[in-house]
């Protein structure tokens, strides 16, 4: 779990894209926990182009963890942003 | 084939009282017994405009300091295209209102309250430091005034190192005056080209810059807004009522959206008084507290000769005056606003070095600000469309300097 929470743009994604960096081979997913709305944005399409597929949950108000897991899917940044669009209906992003 | 008629009911969707709700009331309250306090129109009408400016960047979340700093850091140009949208909105307004005032520009004259000042060596300067200054403290002036409104403690930081450098910079502002401000010539395009002409160049510059901004980015794909999928429930006049205010209260608004009616709001702004501007009256703040100290500025040159967000240190006014009512509104207007989206949260930054960082950003922008007579909005998206060279001389220097700061925040984790 990475948090984030109090640090504004552009610490959460730059932080965000270190940790992705420095996930070891074997681990799949990152917990990234914001309080900055920007960063719902941000996070997911930087990991994206990395190959990384996102997952938004609102757990405070406001704060959102945002969870980012390997997909073996092509790097396809956009198509990735239009996946989460679909799962965010919930989300008050 | 029939339609289905749905039920028509007039009755308000159904609405549960919680602690959330009893702060949502109570600021929309608190709003309005602080407009009662102010005893003049003038007052009125700045408080709401500048509560309109700050809800609407809280909304949108339109932040200029990210709009210079994503073209670098990101190869991201979406808030900077749509700050061109606003200001190509603000441009056609402000020319109608300025033709009316001065409707004969060959004369040599141009309208007092436009932000027009000389184009000159002080203005790159002031840019490039600001620019440098808005990317280090995360945030530009009124970035870092609505986020205080949100509860960041950092960006308050950041506004109090912004007082010490307007004040820095008035402390400076002679030397300057007679270096290069008396010096340089003011340059307001419909002088010399006429209303018609001066609308088509910038329109071409700013279809220019819009189209260098795509060419920039391109290569990336566009970044997409999150868009909630459509609802499936009935359009009932009750799910419509609350699908708005989720709209235009809860959820965050398009940028573009918010750009654009920050440059109709800049309309409304200079209709009534001038164009929005917020620094002239922080730097009025920062000599007061100045004066306390006895640190006081000496007597500006120039200062009432310069149009828009200058130095003009009026002590004599009351500092309850109408500028002092559209700053704090911005702030006021931004906590309202996230109040209302439960967004309000007094945070602090995870790490003390971030408040240096925010106090060292804010007072390399505070002098910028100084020097260069304005911001982001006062000499930046109300000079443009002003018509005076200026808004583009200092706003290519916010993208250098931009350019620089981001080299310096890449360095600081």
């Amino acid at each position: 779990m990475l948090d984030v929470r109090g640090e504004i743009c552009p610490y959460p994604m730059m932080k965000a894209v270190e940790a992705l960096k420095k996930l070891q081979p074997d681990q799949d997913t990152l917990e990234v926990l914001t309080d900055h709305a920007p960063a719902l944005t941000t996070i997911p399409w930087e990991a994206a182009k990395m190959g990384f597929e996102a997952d938004i949950d609102k757990v405070g108000s406001p704060e959102w963890r945002i969870t980012l897991h390997r997909s073996t899917a092509p790097r396809d940044p956009q198509a990735v942003m239009a996946r989460l669009q679909e799962k965010l209906t919930g989300v008050e992003a | 084939m029939s339609v289905q008629a749905l039920p028509r009911t007039t009755s308000l969707p159904a609405i549960r009282f919680s602690r959330g709700l009893a702060a949502k009331i109570g600021v929309i309250l608190l709003a309005i017994i602080l407009l009662t306090l102010f005893n003049s129109v003038e007052m009125g009408v700045s408080w709401g405009l500048g509560m309109t400016f700050g809800f609407i960047l809280q909304r949108s979340r339109l932040c200029f300091a990210s709009a210079f700093r994503d073209m670098f850091l990101m190869r991201e140009g979406r808030n900077m295209k749509a700050i061109l949208a606003g200001i190509a909105v603000a441009t056609a307004g402000f020319a109608l209102l300025m033709q009316k005032a001065v409707p004969d520009p060959a004369a040599g004259a141009f309208p007092d309250q436009a932000h027009v000042v000389p184009t000159g060596l002080y203005l790159v300067v002031g840019g490039v430091l600001f620019g440098i200054g808005m990317v280090v403290a995360g945030g530009c002036v009124s970035g870092s005034m609505y986020r205080v409104g949100e509860g960041y403690v950092a960006s308050g930081v950041a506004l109090l190192g912004g007082l010490a450098g307007l004040e820095a910079a008035a402390h400076t502002w002679n030397f300057w005056f007679r270096f290069n401000i008396s010096t340089s010539p003011i340059v307001w395009l419909p002088n010399s080209l006429g209303y018609g002409g001066a609308l088509l160049l910038t329109g071409v510059l700013l279809l220019a810059a819009y189209l260098g901004v795509t060419w920039w980015e391109s290569g990336r794909p566009p970044m997409i807004a999150f868009k909630k999928k459509a609802e499936d429930e009935p359009v009932t006049f009750q799910a419509n009522v609350a699908r708005s205010y989720r709209r235009i209260f809860v959820k965050g608004w398009p940028m573009l959206a918010g750009a654009v009616a920050l440059g109709g709001l800049n309309v409304l702004a200079f209709t009534y008084e001038h164009p929005l501007g917020v620094t002239g009256e922080l730097a009025t703040w920062a000599d007061r507290g100045a004066k306390l100290m006895s640190l006081g500025a000496p007597k500006l040159l120039g200062v009432d000769r310069l149009a828009g967000c200058n130095l003009a240190l009026d002590a004599s006014a009351s500092w309850l005056n109408h500028n002092f009512a559209l700053d704090s509104g911005v702030i006021f207007g931004a906590f309202v606003a996230a109040v209302l989206a439960s967004e309000f949260k007094i945070r602090l930054a995870p790490h003390p070095r971030r408040y240096v960082q925010s106090l060292g950003g804010g007072v390399l922008m505070g002098y910028g600000a100084g020097l260069a007579v304005g911001c982001t909005v006062g000499a930046f998206f109300s000079a443009i469309p002003s018509l005076g060279l200026n808004g583009w001389v200092f706003g290519l220097s916010l993208l250098a300097g931009s350019f620089a700061g981001v080299k310096i925040i890449q360095r600081i984790a």
